[in-house]
């Protein structure tokens, strides 16, 4: 493979990773936006939708059924850990983190227990390439950019032109004023932390067939999925889009050139830099 | 309609309302007087459910407030246009009064003609209905917050310091306007700084001090009670 279609290559697959990362940090950027929870459990809800996926997908032989029940169930998962955990709490958002690190070690050691810690694969519905430039790219990858791109632009007709979207957005921008028009902010809360962990897991079915399921997948994801929110803007949407399809290409086309740890270490510096130049992220806003 | 009775309230371990006990009738339009920080933004809050009072009773139409949801209490027709405006600034002038909807038991029928009926009162509004609401006028802004609360076609309205920070023709439209809801029917509590102009406006009157109500009368007593205007007030009339 010569270098420029190798670039290609990265390029592409850049894009992709990038729009499953969107997908995470969204969930991640939504949920801290609204509720102003800093959700260390969120790398173990991705984790936790591709193990789920890979249990429907080996009983069921079908990834179609996977890629409906995962989302679905890790955001019922959701829903209830933000009743039981969060809603006692709410009042602190700083204990938060200890509580949602709680959710993250019980998640993780459950799985643990349950699917043992050996790495696992789901096949791909699509085992084709379609050739570019010379070489063969996966067409479950661009499967994958399709799902993530309808998930998003869905996510966005959501929040812009439906009620209930018009509520999350009254709520993430005073509270008490959307309460005392009479919008239940509980049953807002319990829905985003829900819609949030569903997002997470949908990357995490979509990620399944690419990178390997195993009990520890959640923590490097959470990691990536902060850095993005925090280069993006804690709590804006379009800057968590724009970071991670940023972090995807940086990634993807360093790894041509440098080992994949060395690129990590190139993203952590654009982190530094971005906090240093702009410490409201890229499309934050300056709490002035 | 309105009745507050002998309410206790906390901010931590302040006492901030001390047995307040008031009441609003139908087509009321009632003043809530007093210096700053004396509780009557606390008042508002406390009847709003978005503070929890400690004792006390509170009813609207007989049915009691208080351990209620806060996002319930606007369903018993009780509008809120509170201190420094509260409009949602990234949202348009439309999508604020739509969320006024939320209460509605009829599912937002008839949406434009309350649309046009907000809009006949505050003309301007109609002309910013596609524009982001944190870029109007504080004005402008307090007359989205006003129109809010009436777009859910409430029987009460609580309001805040309305008037605050405007200029002097936008307080005549704020005064007018609260006038104009007495005479539709509309119950208002209105909390204000600005003694006279209430007094112009709301034919009762009450007068805070330390979390008590101190006073309670006609707009014409407290007219002519020289010594409740200066131990509570700080002015003369």
């Amino acid at each position: 493979m010569d270098v420029l279609s190798q670039l290609l290559y990265q390029l592409v697959n850049g894009f992709v990773w990038g729009l499953i990362i969107a997908l995470i940090a969204l969930g991640l950027s939504l949920i801290f936006g609204l509720i102003e929870v800093v959700n260390i459990a969120h790398g173990s809800l991705y984790m936790l939708g591709a193990v789920l996926a890979w249990y429907v997908a080996e009983f069921t032989g079908s990834f179609w059924l996977a890629l409906a029940v995962a989302p679905v169930g890790v955001g019922l998962v959701g829903l209830l850990v933000e009743r039981v955990v969060l809603r006692p709490i709410e009042d602190r958002p700083i204990i938060t983190i200890i509580a949602t690190f709680g959710v993250l070690l019980i998640i993780q050691q459950g799985v643990l227990g349950v699917f043992g810690g050996a790495p696992r694969r789901i096949a791909a519905p699509f085992i084709q390439n379609f050739p570019l430039m010379g070489v063969g790219y996966p067409v479950y990858r661009v499967f994958v950019a399709i799902v993530s791109l309808l998930a998003i632009g869905t996510l966005w007709v959501f929040l812009q032109w439906t009620k209930f979207g018009l509520w999350m957005r009254a709520v993430r921008q005073n509270r008490e004023m959307a309460l005392a028009l009479g919008i239940p902010t509980h049953q807002v809360y319990m829905a985003t932390f829900g819609l949030g962990s569903a997002m997470a897991a949908l990357g995490g079915v979509l990620a399944a067939p690419i990178v390997t399921v195993e009990f520890q997948m959640g923590l490097k994801m959470l990691v990536t999925a902060f850095m993005v929110a925090v280069i993006g803007g804690l709590g804006s949407l379009g800057g968590s889009l724009v970071a991670a399809l940023l972090i995807g290409e940086l990634e993807g086309l360093l790894s041509v050139v440098i080992e994949p740890t060395h690129a990590r270490v190139v993203s952590l510096l654009l982190m530094a830099v971005v906090l240093l130049w702009k410490p409201e992220g890229i499309m934050g806003k300056s709490k002035a | 309609m309105l009745k507050l009775a002998d309410v206790h309230a906390y901010y931590g371990k302040s006492h901030v309302l001390q047995g307040v006990s008031l009441d609003v009738g139908k087509g009321d339009l009632v003043a809530l007087l007093g210096r700053n920080g004396v509780g009557k933004t606390t008042t508002l809050r406390t009847i709003m459910g978005l503070l929890r009072p400690r004792s006390g009773e509170i009813r609207f139409n007989g049915q009691p407030l208080i351990g209620l949801p806060a996002h319930r209490i606007p369903r018993f027709g009780i509008g809120y246009v509170p201190q420094g405006r509260q409009i949602f600034p990234e949202l348009t002038v439309r999508e604020n009064l739509l969320l006024a909807l939320v209460t509605d038991r009829q599912g937002g029928a008839k949406l434009q003609e309350r649309l046009d009926s907000v809009f006949a009162s505050f003309p301007v509004l109609a002309q910013r209905v596609g524009q982001v609401a944190g870029t109007l006028s504080g004005g402008e802004q307090q007359m989205l917050a006003i129109a809010r609360a009436m777009m859910t076609q409430p029987h009460l309205i609580l309001m805040d310091e309305p008037t605050e920070g405007l200029m002097p023709r936008m307080v005549e439209l704020v005064q007018e306007t609260v006038v104009r809801l007495g005479q539709q029917g509309v119950s208002v509590l209105l909390v204000e700084q600005k003694v006279r102009g209430a007094l112009e406006i709301c034919p009762r009157v009450y007068v805070m001090q330390k979390g008590q109500i101190v006073f309670h009368g006609t707009s014409q007593e407290l007219a002519q009670d020289r010594a409740t205007q200066v131990r509570y007030l700080g002015v003369t009339m």
